[in-house]
């Protein structure tokens, strides 16, 4: 609760609608009794205060089912908060997706399956109703970005779960967005891949400079990327703790050995714990 | 189904055709009995080709009159579903002219048809009633059913409900509506056929067959039969191709029976409103029927509307009579109806079950079934005719063939759907397959018998009154036949709105029983 007042304190202080990044004021979300289903109302969010600076990153951990997914299609716009109120730099969400400035990858990748890896990267674009050709050099880039060159016109079946989640990610990153919703993206990826894919990350986002969440189950992962760690609790999903990540950037690999940043990873860890 | 286990499929079709067509030439040669009932299939070929011309004018104008059905009926079935999938509270208030359109014993309106419309009119206008209510059914399951995660894609990039139409929605819906057109391919040819008999055009099978049938020319009636399951088989085939070619091959039948389901009438809202609800899809197609004969402005001696009707069965001088001679020949035709579907479904359910017993039986089964399944049932009268002869036996035996099919295959389905996972559980402590049946298998189908019995019951009415129109003399299907010739238009009316009636509280009662059961 204390660190609760503590970061509004912050949003306070420094959310001036110019420069403020996302925030997420005292966000509220019932999930209500449906007519098939005999389930108890549930509070998947409670007072959710979150504010990311612009430009920086910030992961979101949390035992499973805690709200981690809902806070993010929250702050999408794809569910309705029962109260609260989420703003980007000042505007509300709704602005900023229809002008195409925000990209997400879901938990489970969701592609259309009846279209090859470059359409189902293309999506986002002919939803914005935007030129596709135009794109097209850009969507190049970021399916080798991702690993899948070769791969362009095979279609989600052909893939691996792994390689599915990858075009997901470059999905979520064709419109070159300022804001940039992740759910648990490496998921799917083994070890290697997964530390390789979180170096690309760190380099598409420094060389973009969006303002990003990331939700993830790797406490190492969170550490190494984030800015910030907020960790939740469930039941009702709340924020209990944010963590600061105070190493700079870029971030070289051998991080990951460091007796500093296990140490961080020992407390974030602590934290989640509770 | 995956590619080489089609192929084998098909060869295994084609060995036993050839089997069959080698014992059927051996057996109409048999000088004693053969020839009357199953002539030769080398004189059926005969009769082909000597009478090429004849054949080609009849199967030509089917063809015509089925495919302008078709398309006019796919075209409504499409408009219709959209129109559903955006405003949920149209399909409430359509939902009784869904579910009449769904249960219509198609044989009832062709006469009232051939009394509104000219020219060919009616036949294709039954064939595109015919491929309504599928299609529609098809269509509307595959634009609503699915993936969210899909939605969550469009709508992430601002997209509204017409991109999702556009990106997700039409797409998902292709492999439904090929499906659909599949089965409605085939129901047109029937529709067509249906059409045919009370319209007195000179050209088509329909025509034909009734022609044929006063004649004891077994090489005819064969031939007649053949070419009108061949018409239907066509159908079926070009679009089953295209479902492939395109890869998106999809079930279509449990489609086709839950959509009414659906659009269930005890969901939510309000009492009041969805009081209102349910009169208004009830009263919405006696308005179009009233309605529809003040446009066209017919006399109500020819069209009576629906207080004609009641007026005819209950207040006229005549009425007693008249009510006396609807529910005696009613009398006659539901009990064969009702026995037909308890008959060809329980038929269907032990076969079904048997092969979940002994698998390698549905491997020759399934693929008669479905052949025979899409066939249209009038080519089957000639065969029944001269198998059968005029009797009940007849009007039995056709109940019980347009039921089994159809539920045999949709119960093979549903058993298919059985969770392998729950199998094996009793495999591992020891059941053997029979209590694999009892305890999995069947529980676990019971959604697939209740749809089945939706889907069979209306058929089955059809069925009789299609054996008793063409065969027995009895009945609510000769009682139409037998006035119309009489002038007596009151009467086809009531023959067609009663049985209509039936076939819809058949389907209410069907709904009732399962909500109880569960
Ligand atoms: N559409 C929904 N309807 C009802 N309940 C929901 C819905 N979506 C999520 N929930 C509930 O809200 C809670 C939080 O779910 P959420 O998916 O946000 O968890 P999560 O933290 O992302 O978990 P995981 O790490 O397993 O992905 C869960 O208890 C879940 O049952
Ligand atoms: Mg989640």
């Amino acid at each position: 609760m204390n660190m609760l007042a503590k970061i509004s304190n912050v949003v306070g202080s420094q959310a001036s609608p110019a420069n403020a990044g996302l925030v997420v004021t005292n966000v509220s979300k019932t999930f209500s009794v449906t007519a098939q289903s005999r389930m108890e109302p549930l509070q998947a969010l409670k007072n959710v205060d979150l504010f990311c600076p612009q430009g920086s990153l910030t992961a979101l951990i949390g035992p499973s089912g805690c709200g981690k997914s809902t806070l993010l299609r929250t702050i999408a716009d794809l569910e309705t908060p029962d109260s609260g109120e989420i703003t980007i730099c000042g505007e509300s969400i709704r602005k900023i997706l229809t002008r195409g400035e925000l990209g997400i990858a879901f938990q489970d990748p969701g592609l259309l399956p009846w279209r090859t890896v470059r359409e189902n990267i293309a999506l986002p674009i002919q939803v914005l109703k935007r030129p596709v050709g135009e794109a097209s050099a850009h969507i190049n880039t970021l399916i080798s970005l991702v690993g899948l060159a070769g791969f362009e016109n095979a279609l989600p079946a052909q893939l691996s779960g792994g390689m599915r989640q990858r075009v997901a990610i470059a999905r979520a990153l064709v419109t070159r967005p300022s804001l940039l919703l992740l759910d648990e993206p490496f998921g799917a990826l083994d070890q290697i891949l997964r530390r390789t894919m979180n170096l690309e990350l760190q380099r598409i986002w420094m060389g973009d400079v969006t303002t990003a969440v990331l939700v993830t189950h790797g406490i190492d992962e969170a550490v190494f990327l984030a800015d910030q760690i907020a960790v939740m609790h469930g039941k009702p999903g709340r924020i209990t703790t944010i963590i600061n990540v105070p190493f700079e950037r870029p971030r070289p690999e051998s991080l990951f050995s460091a007796p500093e940043f296990h140490r961080l990873c020992d407390e974030v860890a602590q934290h989640l714990h509770h | 189904m995956n590619g080489t286990s089609t192929y084998a499929g098909y060869g295994r079709i084609i060995l036993v055709a050839a089997a069959f067509l080698l014992c059927w030439e051996l057996a109409g040669r048999v000088p004693v009995s053969g020839v009357r009932v199953f002539p030769p299939i080398s004189r059926i070929a005969m009769d082909y080709l000597v009478s090429w011309d004849v054949y080609l004018n009849h199967v030509s104008e089917t063809i015509r009159t089925a495919g302008l059905g078709l398309l006019i009926g796919s075209v409504a079935a499409a408009v219709a579903a959209l129109v559903f999938c955006f405003l949920p509270s149209v399909e409430r208030l359509f939902q009784g002219v869904n579910i009449t359109l769904f249960s219509i014993p198609t044989v009832a309106i062709g006469p009232l048809l051939v009394l509104i419309l000219g020219g060919s009119w009616p036949q294709i206008v039954l064939a595109a009633i015919m491929v309504y209510f599928p299609t529609m059914a098809a269509i509307l399951v595959g634009l609503r059913d699915i993936d969210p995660r899909h939605v969550d894609i469009v709508r992430a990039y601002g997209g509204g409900s017409f991109s999702v139409l556009r990106f997700v929605r039409l797409r998902s819906a292709v492999p439904g509506i090929l499906a659909g057109l599949r089965v409605a391919a085939s129901l047109s040819v029937l529709g067509a056929i249906l059409g045919e008999f009370g319209s007195g055009e000179r050209w088509g099978l329909g025509t034909f067959l009734l022609g044929s049938l006063g004649q004891s020319n077994a090489e005819r009636l064969w031939g007649i039969s053949i070419a009108a399951a061949a018409v239907a088989l066509a159908g079926y085939g070009f679009f089953a191709l295209l479902g492939k070619l395109t890869a998106s091959t999809v079930q279509v039948t449990m489609a086709a029976s839950r959509v009414p389901e659906q659009m269930s009438w005890s969901a939510g809202r309000g009492k009041l409103s969805n009081i209102a609800m349910i009169a208004g899809s009830v009263a919405l197609p006696f308005a179009i029927w009233s309605g529809g004969l003040w446009i066209l402005g017919l006399s109500s001696i020819v069209a009576p509307g629906p207080l004609d009707i009641v007026s005819y069965l209950f207040v006229s001088p005549e009425s007693a009579d008249n009510l006396v001679r609807l529910l005696s020949a009613l009398g006659q035709t539901l009990p064969l109806a009702a026995l037909g579907v308890v008959l060809g479904l329980l038929a269907a359910f032990v076969l079904a079950a048997l092969s979940v017993v002994s698998p390698g039986m549905l491997k020759i089964v399934l693929p008669i079934s479905m052949v025979l399944q899409s066939t249209p049932l009038v080519a089957l009268t000639p065969i029944i005719l001269l198998l059968l002869g005029r009797d009940i036996l007849a009007s039995m035996a056709m109940a019980v063939i347009v039921v089994f099919f159809p539920a045999f295959l949709l119960l093979v389905h549903g058993f298919s759907l059985v969770p392998r996972a729950a199998l094996e559980t009793v495999k591992v402590y020891g059941g053997s397959r029979l209590q694999q049946l009892r305890l999995i298998s069947i529980p676990h189908s019971l959604d697939y018998v209740f749809a089945a019995a939706k889907l069979v019951a209306p058929r089955a009415l059809l069925g009789v009154m299609v054996a008793e129109w063409l065969l027995t003399g009895t009945g609510i299907g000769n009682l139409m036949d037998v006035s119309r010739g009489a002038f007596d238009y009151g009467m086809v009316w009531s023959c067609a709105v009663v049985s209509i009636l039936v076939s819809v509280l058949a389907y209410h009662l069907i709904t009732v029983t399962e909500r109880r059961f569960r």
